[in-house]
């Protein structure tokens, strides 16, 4: 190991440390580029209804909050019962899409649920929960609760949003991991999303 | 700081004729030579790293239109490669200075291209995994370079991520997170003893004491500020031993060892006057923190500056605070100082006997 670490800290050795280190990361963001571009380009689309402030991430930017009405789960849905003591869980959605266009909920679990067909399972992010004692909803997010936008232009697609008239389009992977394809204000896409 | 005291001891002790100009010259020169040493020219180039690497971050935040997003990745990529690929030509070279900045500038691109990537698909929620990637990133950067700049590096993400767990979590406790900093502050220390940054080891320590803290925040308990003061000054106590596995480990760490361990034991004798208030038990308290202090100046005051300052400080304000807490009368705190006045007189006497044992003892050694 130290003679390992000695000659790589010598002449040729910093060219193979500095390949490694950045090799790595390129594989890593490689690796995140390309499981996202998989779901655009072969995940199931919903188109949700969001209830939708201009917060800045210190790293990402600007970006628009997206509450949907997904996001809290009524507890009539759950099927294969609550856990019933504390700690972190998943839980899994069904969605269908109603007539309005729109998907909703129409089962939940905290279980893997089947694929039936003419509905998408969605998974949420891990969450903490309290037991038995939630109340009669669940609020869970699903990793899309954000839309970034250049600086300065939130502004416009909040005014929409709190008019109610946004709608984001999703693509979901078979495992259930969302991702936004797109923002539409009445129905048209604002910016954008190509795969890349 | 210790380069112009070592200035002016050397040349007080050419004055007295017990060195040569030239040798305290050499001496001086070898400190100079000493990588490790202050240069200008090496902190301003860190410096430079920082803000160039911060425009960097700030431009993928700004999620600018004007250039595609896919171009935008593919610069920041190729960025990543040239400057390893820069930091390593300037290695094998010998210009370290330049090649810490690029590898800054590498460590803190890494973290840059992820949050672009974030920004590109509209993630959330992956906030932690992104600082706990970006840690790694700059971790194996450091060994493999062996480099002290991207030790700091990951000594400040190591905060940050410990700054997004809390802020994720509402301070709360849930899962196995919140391990991972007292593990990044374990790694760090192993950064910092394998690269040489001496000073990135204050980093990992303030964390730990900052999770402490936390800690104690999610159990307000008197048995939370107890474990701190006990187990700090156990762990002081452990450092003044002269066993040789933790002798040796403890001597290469320099004064932080036994100087934060004190510190914790400090900030569980603060909560615990917070906790208790009056009666027998802030008697008890009272005396065991005054012997604490003095405990702390007899094993380390000597040669350890910043123990001796926290132990003065911790005496003098505890000697303040029972007199302001305990006595309702001006006869009562009268009373209150002719006693303090007669035990800390006893405690000079103690120490100054202390001193004279230390003194003969280094002449024995010395001998």
């Amino acid at each position: 190991m130290n003679s390992l670490m000695a000659r790589l800290q010598s002449g040729k050795g910093y060219l193979l440390s500095a390949i490694i280190v950045a090799g790595l990361q390129t594989v890593i963001l490689g690796t995140i580029i390309q499981s996202r571009a998989s779901i655009l380009n072969n995940g199931a689309e919903v188109l949700l209804k969001t209830a939708p402030v201009d917060p800045r991430d210190f790293l990402r930017g600007d970006y628009v909050v997206l509450n949907y009405d997904i996001s809290s789960v009524r507890v009539q849905t759950v099927s294969g019962g609550i856990p019933a003591e504390p700690g972190e869980h998943t839980l899994w959605v069904r969605l269908k899409k109603q007539e309005d266009g729109f998907w909703t909920v129409i089962e939940s679990s905290f279980h893997h649920l089947p694929p039936l067909p003419e509905t998408v399972i969605l998974r949420s992010q891990p969450f903490y929960s309290g037991g038995l004692a939630a109340g009669d909803s669940i609020r869970v997010e699903y990793g899309i609760e954000r839309y970034y936008v250049p600086e300065g232009q939130g502004k416009p697609i909040e005014e929409a949003r709190n008019g109610g008239n946004v709608a984001i389009a999703v693509r979901v992977s078979p495992a259930g991991s969302a991702q936004i394809r797109g923002l539409l204000v009445d129905g048209k896409p604002v910016y954008d999303e190509p795969l890349y | 700081m210790y380069r112009g005291r070592l200035e002016r001891d050397l040349s007080l002790w050419v004055g007295k004729g017990l060195l040569g100009q030239e040798t305290a010259g050499a001496l001086l020169a070898e400190y100079d030579s000493r990588p490790a040493s202050f240069s200008l020219g090496r902190v301003l180039m860190a410096l430079a790293a920082v803000l160039l690497a911060a425009a960097i971050l700030l431009v993928v935040a700004s999620n600018w239109e004007a250039i595609p997003r896919l171009i935008r990745v593919g610069v920041i990529l190729a960025l990543i490669w040239v400057v390893h690929l820069a930091a390593a030509r300037m290695l094998a070279r010998g210009a370290s200075a330049a090649a810490s900045g690029l590898l800054i500038i590498g460590a803190m691109s890494f973290g840059g291209a992820i949050s672009l990537v974030g920004q590109m698909y509209h993630l959330s929620g992956d906030e932690q995994t992104v600082m706990y990637l970006w840690f790694a990133i700059a971790t194996i950067s450091a060994i493999l370079f062996r480099s002290g700049a991207v030790a700091v590096v990951a000594g400040f993400l190591s905060w940050a991520s410990f700054a997004v767990y809390l802020e994720n979590y509402d301070t709360h406790w849930i899962g196995l997170d919140p391990w991972m900093a007292p593990v990044m502050a374990a790694i760090v220390i192993g950064l910092v003893r394998y690269t040489g940054a001496e000073r990135a080891r204050h980093l990992a320590y303030l964390l730990l004491i900052g999770w402490l803290a936390w800690l104690y925040t999610l159990y307000e308990e008197i048995a939370v500020a107890l474990a701190f003061a006990i187990g700090g000054m156990a762990a002081f106590v452990l450092t003044a031993l002269p066993t040789r596995s933790v002798a040796s480990l403890v001597r290469s760490a320099g004064a932080a060892p036994a100087f934060y361990s004190f510190l914790v034991a400090a900030i569980g004798f603060l909560l615990l006057h917070i906790e208790i208030e009056d009666g027998w038990r802030l008697v008890v308290l009272g005396v065991a923190t005054l012997a604490a202090s003095v405990l702390a100046i007899a094993l380390h005051g000597r040669d350890n500056g910043a123990v001796r300052y926290l132990a003065y400080t911790t005496f003098a304000a505890e000697m303040l605070y029972l007199a302001s807490v305990t006595v309702g009368s001006i006869l009562g705190t009268s009373s209150l100082f002719l006693f303090s006045g007669l035990v800390v007189a006893l405690v000079a006497w103690i120490v100054i006997r202390l001193e004279r044992r230390f003194s003969a003892n280094a002449q024995g050694e010395g001998a």
